[in-house]
């Protein structure tokens, strides 16, 4: 096989990959509501109700699709699209597995290993608050301006805090390629732990998982969208599948950000203690890093469900103050320990 | 002239023909971002992926969004902008500034023959460590100066905010 077909093979891959994960991920997050509310959830369409996504998925794009009238038509079109893209464009740069190795030609599990990957998600995840301004300045209703209103002050307050969290990550491991972070994740520290980037840089850590949160619009930090004030917020006025792109475009983001966060601070697609390549082939190696990857990813996953469900929205100002007032600081300080330490033992 | 660099360079220029002509607000900002797109496409054409990704995020993610919060918060689809377009002062600075501009183009045509000709790259070039040493050992003071510039704005813009409240 070529080389780009080989390419188009993992492209494609990846992308089907990401969106059966992001439609089970719906019913995931039913079923798990449920199940902490102590009721049943959605068990009628097939086996544990599996097959529920599907019918959503048909209900969507049977309804009838309506544009407001005072809408501007273009840009409501253009609203959706531009919030699902950057989301899938994400898993370009994402290591979702080692190598695998068929017919003596060696694959590494990754579309595209640019050396810039680290710089390339965070520029996709600023691109990502269009989708929601546009959606919700054209639909033009003072719901959804407000939805697009909060949306904006929102990303642009916690992506201050994010990228310091992740400049820590390039400091402690001198390259902005997600695969060579990975790599350098191997093997344990301090003699028993994990050579994991949670162990080394545990406030970081914190500090990008909350931030993350925020950048998914995910309860606690779902203002833009807060039912009990505004509706839905931006997508007010969305229907039928214009709707379902926003709703699926959420989901899609919650797999890339598992993903990355499993590569920064989990070690990504490796075993701690146990180095697979070892005893296994060279074709089922590739599968089990991919899978063991998937684990950990599947984890973070819940773990987005499991707060939603859990912790009650923020006040707006009680979003804000926790953004500039206790993250950003803390990730400066803890910036400035991590520079330290790492000119300190290098 | 290469296909790549005519299809972006196009759609720069096609979008900031709009970015100044758009009649509302949020669709003039929308065709800035696809003028920054568009430049950041083509620093990538130029081996310079660092630059491309702090063109996207930067101005496209932090800058633009700014200016897009504001528009947001002033005005509605349904207002339009030609009560500002018409006021005399904000077209006479416009012309001075764009005047400004293309005199700095005009000069900056001299060195073209320099830029045009093909060589072959550095080693290493455009990597994310030879741009930090060029920040930190050739052009320190000129990085010192602007985060001290940046830092001058940030305290006024406080300054200000406080006198208000």
């Amino acid at each position: 096989m070529a080389d780009w077909q080989i390419d188009l093979i993992k492209v494609v891959f990846i992308w089907a990959w990401a969106l059966l994960i992001a439609v089970v991920m719906t019913w995931v997050e039913r079923r798990a509501s449920a199940m902490m509310q102590d009721r049943l959830g959605p068990n009628r369409a097939g086996p544990f109700g599996l097959l529920q996504p599907l019918a959503d998925g048909i209900k969507l794009f049977t309804k009838e699709d309506i544009i407001p009238e005072r809408a501007r038509k273009i840009l409501f079109i253009l609203g959706p699209i531009l919030f699902a893209l950057p989301a899938f464009s994400t898993y370009a740069v994402v290591p979702f597995g080692d190598k695998i190795v068929i017919g003596g030609k060696e694959i590494i599990l990754q579309v595209s290993d640019v050396n810039i990957g680290f710089l390339y998600v965070l520029a996709l995840s600023a691109i990502a608050v269009y989708g929601m301004v546009i959606g919700g300045w054209a639909s033009n209703s003072k719901y959804s301006i407000l939805g697009g209103l909060r949306a904006t002050a929102q990303l642009i307050s916690y992506e201050v805090p994010m990228g310091l969290a992740l400049l820590t990550i390039v400091l402690l491991y001198g390259t902005f390629s997600l695969r060579e972070i990975v790599l350098q994740q191997q093997g344990t520290f301090l003699g028993f732990l994990p050579n994991w980037g949670f162990f080394k840089q545990p406030v970081g850590f914190i500090i990008f998982l909350v931030a993350a949160y925020a950048e998914a619009n995910r309860v606690p930090f779902d203002l833009p969208e807060c039912e009990s004030e505004l509706v839905t917020g931006y997508h007010t006025e969305y229907g039928s599948m214009r709707l379902g792109l926003y709703l699926f475009g959420e989901y899609v983001n919650l797999v890339a950000l598992s993903a990355i966060t499993v590569s920064l601070f989990f070690g990504g697609w490796a075993l701690p203690y146990v180095d697979m390549g070892k005893f296994l082939g060279p074709v089922s190696y590739g599968i089990a890093s991919f899978l063991v990857f998937f684990l950990k990813q599947a984890f973070f996953l819940f773990l987005f469900v499991w707060v939603r469900w859990t912790v009650p929205r923020f006040r707006y100002d009680q979003l804000m103050g926790l953004g500039w007032k206790a993250l950003i600081p803390l990730g400066l300080v803890n910036l400035f320990v991590t520079a330290l330490l790492v000119q300190l033992t290098t | 002239m290469d296909f790549y660099f005519l299809l972006f360079a196009i759609m720069a220029v096609g979008a900031g023909i709009f970015t100044i002509t758009a009649k509302d607000a949020l669709p003039s900002a929308l065709g800035l971002l696809t003028v920054f797109i568009a430049l950041a496409a083509l620093y990538l054409h130029l081996h310079a992926p660092l630059i491309a990704v702090f063109q996207v995020s930067i101005y496209a993610g932090a800058i633009l969004v700014l200016v897009v919060f504001v528009i947001m918060l002033l005005i509605t689809p349904d207002e339009e902008l030609e009560q500002a377009q018409k006021n005399i002062s904000y077209r006479a600075m416009g012309a001075i500034l764009g005047a400004y501009l293309v005199a700095l183009l005009v000069i900056g045509l001299a060195g073209i023959r320099q830029l045009v000709a093909q060589r072959s790259l550095p080693d290493g070039f455009g990597a994310p460590s030879q741009i930090g040493l060029l920040f930190f050992k050739q052009y320190l003071l000129h990085f010192e100066m602007a985060s001290v510039l940046l830092l001058v704005a940030l305290v006024a813009a406080i300054y200000l905010a406080k006198k208000n409240v």
